[in-house]
C-alpha cells in the first residue's frame, strides 16, 4: 500500500467520513440498536400481539428461563448437533482434499462439482430433502433396500431425525471443508515436501509432522466459522420436522416457538439473549483467531 | 492407496450429486411417478407403455406447467414469489455492493481510528443468529410500517450483507496499486474523481464477485423473510416452506420443478465465480 491520508488536507477528513460512515450507520440502526432493544424487552412482559401497556416484570422471563426444560433441552440438542455435524464434516472434507491433493485431468471440473451443494439454499433443500428422506417413496430407502438393507423411518423415527437433519447438514456443508482443507494443503511449499523425502521419512511420518500442523491453523477457522454458523441452525429444522418438536428443537427453533407460537416477546428476548451470549462468545474466539492468523501471515511475508 | 482414494471421491462423488440429479428427474415426472415405491430414475418419451415397477417413467413438463398455477394454502402462483425474491435480491445486492465498496475504499486507502476493531465489529454482525435479532427488528418494524413490504427485506439484507461485501472488497481494493490514484492526484483530479475514474474501473471485477456472493446469500435466506414477510411480499423459500403440510400433500413433481429453476441461477453463479469461491465463502479472509 503505498501512500495512506498523504494529502492530510482537511477536507480528506470529511471525505474519509463520508466513505465509511454510510454503512456503519446503517449497521448501528439495523444490528446494534436491536440488540438494546432487545435487552429493554426482556425485562418486560411485551407480547406479539401488543395488547395491554408493556410492562416491566425485572428479571422474571430469565429466571423462568433456568426452569424451563425445554431451555436445556435445547441447548443440549444444538450442542450435539454443532459438534456432531461440524466433526463429519471436518473428517470428510479433510479426506477428500487429502484425495484432491495431487493434479490431475478434470479435477477443476470436478471440484466445482463438489461444491455446488454448499451454495443452495438450505430452506428449500430441506424441503426437498424430504422427498429424498421419506420413508415409503423416498430415494434413500429405495437404495438402501437395493442394497439390502432395512427401511428407516427417517423423518418420523424420534430416534432419527437429528440423523437426518444431519445427514443433510453434511451433505451441504462437507464441500466448505474440502474448499478450506485443500487450500490448507495447496498452501504447504513443496520444498517441505521436498526435504522430508530427502530424509526419507515415512508417508505416515510426513503427514503427521509436516501435513497435518501445516495446515491445521486455516483449517482451525474453518471449523470455527462452521461452528458459529451451525450454532444458528434454523432453516432445515423447520423445513424437515418443524420448530416443535423435542428431537430436534435446537435454540433457534425454540426461539421462533416462544417468539411467534407462544407470542412471548418480553421472554424470547430473554431467551435469545442467552443465545447471543453463546454466539458472540464464539463469534470473538474466531476473531482474536483471526486477528492471530493475519498478523502471522502480515510478518511472514 | 492409490486405488482407495479414486473409490473415495467416486462415492463421495455419487452422493453428493445424486440429490441434485435426482431433483432434476422429479421435475420431469408426473405427479405419480414423483411418490412412486420404485425408484424411476430413466426416463422414456411418450406413450411407449411402462410396466408397472418399472425403473422407466415418462417424461413430462405438467410440473413446470403447474408453476403458473396457484397451488392449495397459496396467495398466488410460484412465479410471484420468484419475482419478489428476484427484487428484494437484486435491489439488496446493488445497495450492499455500493456501500460496501464506498466504506471498503475507506478503510483501504485512509488512517481511520480504531481501524481493525471497526472491520471485527463490522464482520461480527455476520455472526448474530436472524431469530435472535428479529424480534427487535420485527418490533421496529412495525412502528415504520415495514413488515410484508420488499422494502424491510432489502434493507435487512443489504444491513446483514455489508460484513461480507466491506471483507470481500477492501480485500480487491487492497490488491489494487495506489500509484494510479497518487498520480492521477497530482494531475489535479480531486479524490472523488480518483476514486469514480481511477479506482471503479479496476474495481468492477471485483464488485462483479461481491455481487454474486450477496445476492446468492439473500436468494437462499428464509428466518428472515419468514418471520418478517408470510404475508405480503413473500420469497420463495417461505412459499415452499409454506406448502408443506396443506390439505392436498405436497406437489412433488411441481416442487421439483420450482427449485430447479430457483436453483439453477445458484449454479451457473456458482461456476462462473468457482476461482473466487475461497475468498467468497471466508470474507476474503483467506486469498489464492
Amino acid at each position: 500500500m503505498g501512500e495512506r491520508d498523504g494529502g492530510a488536507e482537511l477536507g480528506d477528513h470529511w471525505l474519509k467520513v463520508g466513505f465509511v460512515a454510510p454503512a456503519l450507520l446503517l449497521l448501528l440502526c439495523v444490528n446494534v440498536f436491536p440488540l438494546f432493544y432487545s435487552l429493554w424487552l426482556s425485562f418486560t412482559n411485551a407480547d406479539l400481539i401488543g395488547s395491554g401497556a408493556v410492562q416491566s416484570v425485572g428479571t422474571l422471563n430469565y429466571s423462568f428461563l433456568f426452569m424451563d426444560p425445554r431451555y436445556a433441552e435445547a441447548l443440549r440438542t444444538t450442542a450435539l448437533f454443532v459438534v456432531a455435524a461440524v466433526s463429519a464434516q471436518l473428517v470428510l472434507g479433510y479426506g477428500l482434499a487429502l484425495c484432491l491433493q495431487e493434479r490431475f485431468r478434470g479435477k477443476a471440473v470436478l471440484l466445482t462439482l463438489l461444491l455446488v451443494p454448499m451454495m443452495m439454499p438450505p430452506a428449500v433443500m430441506g424441503v426437498y430433502w424430504k422427498l429424498v428422506l421419506d420413508g415409503s417413496y423416498g430415494v434413500l430407502n429405495h437404495g438402501l433396500a437395493f442394497l439390502g438393507f432395512g427401511q428407516p423411518q427417517w423423518t418420523t423415527d424420534p430416534g432419527l431425525k437429528l440423523l437426518s437433519l444431519l445427514i443433510v447438514d453434511v451433505w451441504m456443508w462437507t464441500p466448505f471443508m474440502l474448499l478450506i482443507s485443500l487450500a490448507s494443503l495447496n498452501a504447504i511449499p513443496t520444498y517441505i515436501y521436498e526435504a522430508a523425502a530427502i530424509d526419507r521419512a515415512g508417508r505416515w511420518r510426513v503427514f503427521r509432522r509436516i501435513t497435518l500442523p501445516m495446515s491445521a491453523p486455516l483449517v482451525g477457522l474453518a471449523v470455527l466459522l462452521r461452528s458459529t454458523d451451525a450454532l444458528k441452525q434454523f432453516d432445515l429444522v423447520m423445513a424437515i420436522t418443524g420448530p416443535n418438536d423435542g428431537a430436534t428443537q435446537t435454540l433457534s427453533a425454540l426461539l421462533y416457538q416462544v417468539m411467534f407460537r407462544d407470542g412471548k416477546v418480553g421472554m424470547a428476548s430473554a431467551y435469545s439473549y442467552v443465545v447471543l451470549v453463546v454466539v458472540i462468545a464464539l463469534a470473538s474466539i474466531f476473531l482474536r483467531y483471526l486477528n492471530h492468523l493475519q498478523r502471522r501471515v502480515g510478518t511472514a511475508s | 492407496m492409490k486405488n482407495l482414494r479414486w473409490v473415495l471421491l467416486a462415492v463421495y462423488g455419487m452422493l453428493s450429486t445424486l440429490p441434485l440429479l435426482w431433483l432434476a428427474s422429479t421435475a420431469i415426472k408426473s405427479r405419480v411417478d414423483s411418490i412412486a415405491t420404485t425408484a424411476k430414475f430413466i426416463p422414456v418419451g411418450e406413450g411407449l407403455g411402462i410396466e408397472a415397477g418399472s425403473v422407466r417413467f415418462e417424461a413430462t413438463l405438467e410440473g413446470f406447467r403447474a408453476l403458473g398455477e396457484i397451488y392449495a394454502g397459496a396467495a398466488h402462483p410460484y412465479y410471484h414469489y420468484l419475482f419478489n425474491t428476484f427484487l428484494i435480491g437484486s435491489l439488496s445486492t446493488v445497495a450492499a455492493v455500493s456501500l460496501g465498496t464506498l466504506c471498503a475504499y475507506g478503510f483501504s486507502r485512509f488512517r481511520i481510528l480504531g481501524e481493525r476493531d471497526l472491520l471485527f465489529f463490522i464482520l461480527s454482525t455476520r455472526f448474530l443468529p436472524p431469530l435472535a435479532v428479529v424480534i427487535p427488528i420485527l418490533m421496529m418494524y412495525r412502528s415504520l410500517g415495514l413488515p410484508n413490504t420488499h422494502l424491510g427485506l432489502v434493507i435487512l439484507y443489504t444491513a446483514f450483507n455489508l460484513s461480507l461485501a466491506v471483507w470481500l472488497m477492501k480485500g480487491f481494493i487492497d490488491d489494487i496499486p495506489a500509484a494510479f490514484e497518487e498520480a492521477a492526484l497530482v494531475d489535479g483530479y480531486t479524490r472523488w474523481q480518483v476514486f469514480l475514474r481511477v479506482v471503479l474501473p479496476r474495481a468492477l471485477p471485483g464488485m462483479a464477485v461481491t455481487a454474486v456472493f450477496c445476492l446468492i446469500s439473500a436468494w437462499n435466506e428464509y428466518g428472515f423473510a419468514m418471520t418478517l414477510n408470510n404475508r405480503d411480499a413473500v420469497t420463495v423459500p417461505v412459499y415452499f416452506a409454506g406448502l408443506q403440510g396443506n390439505v392436498q400433500g405436497m406437489p412433488w413433481s411441481q416442487v421439483g420443478a420450482g427449485v430447479l429453476l430457483f436453483v439453477t441461477p445458484i449454479v451457473v453463479f456458482t461456476v462462473l465465480t468457482r476461482k473466487h469461491l475461497l475468498r467468497g465463502v471466508t470474507f476474503g479472509t483467506i486469498k489464492q
